[in-house]
Order: C-alpha cells, then sequence, then structure tokens
C-alpha cells in the first residue's frame, strides 16, 4: 500500500468505526442480558441441585454435563435453526441471549456452588445457635460472604462471555461481529475492519476487567476501610 | 430420526475426526508456543517481557471468532492465502497459547521462590534450575488446568466452521441445508460433540480428585 492510498484507506474509518460502535453498543446489551439470564438461571440450577426431590438433582446434574460438554455455537443453532423447524421461530437477540444464558448457567451453577461451599462452616452454626431461620441464614449471612468468593469468577465468565458473543453474528444477531461481517461484504476491506472490530472488543474487556476489578473492591471490607 | 442417523452417521464421524485433528494441531501448537511465551514473560529483557505480556493481553481481549477472521481473510489480503483448515489450525492455537502461557505462569510462581533459590545455591544456572527443578514441579500443578484448555479447545473449534473449516460443525451446517431438517441434525451434532467432550471431563476431575487427596 502506498503512502497516500494508506491516507484515503484511514479517511474511510470514522464511517467504518460508526458502523462498528452501533455493533458495539448491541454487543454490550446482549453481554448484559445474557450475563443476567446466566446468573439466574444458574442460580435455579444451584438450588436444584440441593433439593430433596431426587430428579429435581437428576434434571440439573444431567442440565449441567449436557451444556458444559456441547460447543455453544451447536447450542446457538439448535435454538435458532433447530427450533424453527418445530414452527417456533425466536427472533435472533432471544435465541442467542437464551443460548449463552443456559450455557452460562451450567457455568454459574458451579461458581455458586462452590462459593457457597466455601464459607466457612462455623458461620453457619453460629446463625443456627442464635437461633436464626434457614432461609433467613442464606440471605444474611451465606450469600454476602459467598457473593464475595464468587466474584472473581463471575467476573472472568463475564469477560468471556462477550468475546463468546461474537459468535451470535453465525445467527445473524446485529451485534459487533456481524456488522463488522456486513460491512466487509459490502466494501471488501477484511483486514482494516476485523482489525477495528478486534480492537473495539479488545477495548470492552479491558473496560470490562476494570469494573470487574473495582467491583471486587468495592465488596471487600478490608480495601474498602483503607 | 434413526433411518437419518444411519444416513449420516459415517459423515458425522468422518467430520469428528477433522474436529479432533483440528483441536490436536492447535493444541500442540498452544503447548509449545504457550511455554515459550511464559518463558519470556520471566526474561530478563525487559523488550521479550513486555512482547510476550502484549501478545497474551491481546489474544486473551478479543474474540476466537475475531481472530480467524483476520488470519483467513486478512492474510488473504497480503498475498498469504491459507486454506481454511491452515487458518483455523494457525489461529486457535496462537489463540490457545495465549491462555496456556498464563496457566504455565500460575505454575511456575506456585512453585516456591525457595526451591530455585536452593537450586541456585547448589551451583545450578537459572536455566537449569527451571529445566530441572522448577518446571517438573509445576507440570503436577498446571496439569488439570490443561485438560480444561482441552476440553474448551474441543469444543471451539466449532467456531472454525465460520470460517469453512471442514468440521463437524461445518458438515452439520452442509447436512442441514441437504436434509432440512435441522433440529434432527444439530441435535445429533451436538450429542457426537458430547460423546467427545463427557469422557475427557470424567478423566478430569477423576485425576483432579486424585490429585487433591495426594497433596
Amino acid at each position: 500500500m502506498t503512502g497516500a492510498g494508506f491516507l484515503s484507506a484511514v479517511a474511510d474509518w470514522p464511517r467504518f468505526l460508526g458502523v462498528l460502535s452501533e455493533g458495539a453498543i448491541a454487543t454490550v446489551g446482549l453481554t448484559i442480558a445474557s450475563s443476567l439470564a446466566a446468573f439466574i438461571f444458574g442460580g435455579l440450577i444451584a438450588l436444584m441441585r440441593e433439593a430433596r426431590f431426587p430428579p429435581l438433582r437428576w434434571f440439573a446434574l444431567a442440565f449441567l454435563e449436557v451444556f458444559r460438554n456441547v460447543p455453544v455455537l451447536t447450542q446457538l443453532f439448535i435454538l435458532y435453526f433447530g427450533l424453527s423447524r418445530l414452527g417456533i421461530q425466536l427472533p435472533a437477540t432471544v435465541a442467542v441471549t437464551l443460548g449463552f444464558g443456559l450455557n452460562g448457567a451450567a457455568v454459574c451453577s458451579e461458581i455458586f456452588r462452590g462459593s457457597i461451599a466455601a464459607v466457612d462452616r462455623g458461620q453457619r452454626e453460629a446463625a443456627q445457635a442464635i437461633g436464626m431461620s434457614n432461609g433467613l441464614i442464606m440471605l444474611s449471612i451465606i450469600a454476602p460472604q459467598a457473593i464475595r468468593i464468587a466474584l472473581p469468577a463471575l467476573g472472568n465468565f463475564c469477560i468471556g462471555l462477550l468475546k463468546h458473543t461474537s459468535l451470535a453474528s453465525a445467527a445473524a444477531a446485529p451485534e459487533l461481529a456481524y456488522r463488522a461481517k456486513l460491512l466487509v461484504s459490502e466494501t471488501f476491506r477484511s483486514t482494516e475492519i476485523y482489525f477495528l472490530a478486534a480492537l473495539i472488543y479488545f477495548l470492552l474487556s479491558l473496560a470490562l476487567a476494570r469494573l470487574v476489578q473495582r467491583t471486587e473492591k468495592h465488596f471487600d471490607p478490608l480495601a474498602r476501610a483503607a | 430420526m434413526i433411518a437419518l442417523w444411519l444416513a449420516i452417521y459415517p459423515e458425522l464421524l468422518s467430520a469428528a475426526w477433522a474436529t479432533i485433528q483440528l483441536a490436536a494441531f492447535a493444541l500442540a501448537i498452544g503447548l509449545v508456543l504457550g511455554l515459550v511465551i511464559a518463558l519470556a514473560r520471566r526474561s530478563h529483557s525487559a523488550m521479550l517481557r513486555r512482547a510476550a505480556g502484549i501478545y497474551v493481553q491481546i489474544f486473551r481481549g478479543t474474540p476466537a471468532l475475531i481472530q480467524l477472521f483476520l488470519i483467513y481473510f486478512g492474510l488473504a489480503e497480503f498475498g498469504v492465502k491459507l486454506s481454511s483448515f491452515q487458518a483455523a489450525v494457525l489461529g486457535l492455537g496462537l489463540n490457545t497459547a495465549a491462555y496456556m502461557a498464563e496457566i504455565y505462569r500460575s505454575g511456575i510462581e506456585a512453585i516456591a521462590r525457595g526451591q530455585t533459590e536452593a537450586a541456585l545455591a547448589i551451583g545450578m544456572r537459572p536455566m537449569q534450575a527451571m529445566r530441572w527443578i522448577v518446571l517438573p514441579q509445576a507440570v503436577r500443578v498446571v496439569l488439570p488446568p490443561i485438560g480444561n484448555v482441552m476440553i474448551n479447545l474441543l469444543k471451539d473449534t466449532s467456531v472454525a466452521s465460520l470460517i469453512a473449516a471442514p468440521d463437524l460443525m461445518l458438515r452439520a451446517q452442509d447436512l442441514s441445508a441437504e436434509y432440512f431438517r435441522p433440529l434432527e441434525i444439530y441435535v445429533m451434532v451436538g450429542i457426537v460433540y458430547f460423546l467427545m467432550c463427557f469422557p475427557l471431563s470424567l478423566l478430569l476431575r477423576h485425576a483432579e480428585r486424585r490429585g487433591a487427596r495426594s497433596r
């Protein structure tokens, strides 16, 4: 590429960035919606694994193993292309949010279980000794401590999810990777456009990592006191 | 459903073999390059340390899909024509290397400094201490996370189908266009992935439990 060619190429970048940043906003929305879905489904699965009714436990375990051992792309295709055969045509955004939510639930339920188990046993025993009910113990003693333990792992999960949402482009959900793909098929300038898309993803995950760090600090009583 | 399975299972099995090859080649790149990067991050040269750190940040901070797009479509613009399979191996390998480098690093850091100091005190050179004292112990620490990376890689190879690398997921798309029964075919492909990944997961959990007990 000559110097002048490079300059005229760069002149198009603001337009590219404009289109891509619309996609970036959709990517952020998709990440937030999918993580919320994953937290809620994950919480339910974690509860079901402790259920007294055995079939509930079996269901939770089967759910966990299936979603952990099948690629998320396959899951998205089943939800988006597969279900349409049964007459259930979910909009792309709904299908991928559901897919990432269910897939993430498997990860999050294990994080929740692990961090609840990591809270010191004495805490529960002490709360029982002063006559607290089981629900209250969970809500006001165990959960606040478990959340703090779970935060780093949940943060990593969200950062991973941000990057995984790029797979939604395969189901034509209008997020960053999909916008980049459309822009490439329109202009044929793949290197520049995918480079700019990569840059935006990089900045987004950097910002998210910062946010996770600050949240961890917020929930850490020692760091807050200092 | 059974008739469909009988019609397509030979194709699914050969595609599964392609997926395993893709994962194996990418893993080989990741294991070797990851170690090089982890060692570079501990080198005396500040330049090398920085370069390795930037590599890890870039590959962990961007989606594997975009990396594959850049390698497959981007390099072609510069006259480097890779087949989609080669691009997928290279892209997934470079990506895995960044994660492996972090795993090796945590393994090396988990081995107490005292081990290195003792090795230096008895007259070993730093490289010798690394080779004979630190790395053999670090291997034990890093095996479970490496198992995790392997399982994730096996699943992530499905992303390669989006640059038309001939793996299981691409075959699924072809078959579903041919038979027009996407639900059945994607579920079957899901089952094939499950049959590949689940035994690995069980093995890994078994090894982790044994490791936890022996310590």
